[in-house]
């Protein structure tokens, strides 16, 4: 797990990463590459926690069936402006992660 | 990220099952009403506007859930006019179909299900036979929409609700011509997802068009009581109905949780 977890954050542009001078800071619940992330997550096996711990928090949705949504977002895109693709999960009501996808925006 | 449950409002007080006799349904105090007038005007525009949107396509109305612990299970609906209470079948989903009848129209009929008013909502049900489960054709819903504002089957929300919803009222059918409508559709089973599939093109719906928009508005949970999506949000989505280069024949796959 922690060689995961060490994988995600630099995928995800944490802290621990500074971001190209190019390219301005992450906000809460943005990512850089939606699609990258999604391959690090195993479905049955990658808690919210460990999301969590490798991303930050995340725009989320809670049901009351226990279900939650979480969304990742990349930042818009400059040229030519479009916003970007975003990463959602889903997590069954015992905290493991159920489906993913990577929406990429028109 | 604080979480906190949803707020499940329950303000359903014992609104007691019917007997079998669709008479008690007007003795139910403070029920959810609709004018027999306005649906049969919905019915109209249906008849008028099916060629262009669903030439193939069946109306029926539906009574759905508004509050979490609401059940249309055993719901009963009738056509209550000063002369006559005319019962209305209701199928176990809720769906049911309305007559032209020009004596409840004289009379202003309304049409009264046994349920208090606050716990169940309606909307238009129009679909194209022989499609899977999981898929709608969105000319159905292109017409769901404007049978849905036509008949008023829309519930009231208060000003400043989701900002968007204060637009959507006073409109009528027009409103479902719009890019970008938010007229809320709700799938059978809790929503994964929602893809537009026309030929070769496909498009995933982004999520913030899903969970009536949740994801795209902090504060939601604080309003979700005045929407009539509140027991229905995990199902709820809107599609973008008038953009025009998706023609009526797209399918929209839903993929539920």
């Amino acid at each position: 797990m922690k060689r995961l977890l060490f994988s995600l954050a630099l995928l995800s542009g944490c802290a621990t990463n500074p971001p190209e001078p190019a390219e301005r800071p992450l906000g809460p619940g943005e990512v850089r590459s939606a699609a990258a992330l999604e391959r690090n997550f195993v479905v049955g096996e990658t808690s919210k926690s460990d999301v969590r711990a490798a991303l930050g928090p995340a725009t989320a949705v809670d049901f009351a069936s226990g279900y939650e949504v979480w969304v990742y977002r990349e930042p818009p895109r400059k040229e030519p402006p479009a916003p970007g693709a975003e990463l959602v999960l889903l997590f069954d009501p015992g905290g493991l992660l159920a489906k993913t996808r990577v929406a990429p925006r028109p | 990220m604080g979480y906190v449950p949803i707020s499940l409002l329950v303000l359903l007080s014992g609104a007691a099952m019917a007997q079998d006799d669709a008479v008690v349904v007007t003795a139910l105090r403070d029920p959810v009403t609709k004018p027999y007038r306005k649906m049969v005007e919905g019915l109209e525009l249906f008849e008028e506007r099916r060629r262009e949107l669903a030439p193939e396509a069946r109306l029926r109305f539906k009574v759905l859930p508004r509050k979490p612990d609401a059940k249309v299970e055993g719901v009963e609906l009738e056509v209550s006019s000063e002369s006559a209470a005319v019962p209305l079948p209701v199928e176990e989903n809720g769906t049911f179909t309305l007559e032209h009848d020009e004596t409840a129209l004289k009379e202003r009929a309304q049409v009264i299900p046994n349920r208090k008013a606050g716990t169940m909502t309606w909307r238009a049900d129009v679909r194209t036979p022989g499609l899977p489960e999981n898929t709608r054709r969105l000319g159905d819903l292109r017409l769901e929409c404007e049978v849905g504002m036509e008949a008023g089957l829309i519930s009231n929300y208060p000003p400043g609700f989701f900002g968007w919803l204060d637009e959507l009222f006073p409109q009528g059918p027009a409103y479902c011509r719009r890019e970008q409508p938010r007229y809320l559709f709700f799938a059978e089973r809790p929503l994964w997802s929602v893809t537009l599939v026309d030929g070769d093109r496909r498009e995933v719906l982004s999520v913030d068009r899903l969970y009536a928009g949740a994801t795209a508005n902090a504060e939601w949970k604080k309003k979700l009581a005045y929407c009539d999506c509140e027991a229905l949000v995990d199902r709820a989505y809107f599609v973008p109905l008038g953009d025009t280069s998706w023609p009526d024949e797209t399918l929209v796959v839903l993929e539920y949780m």
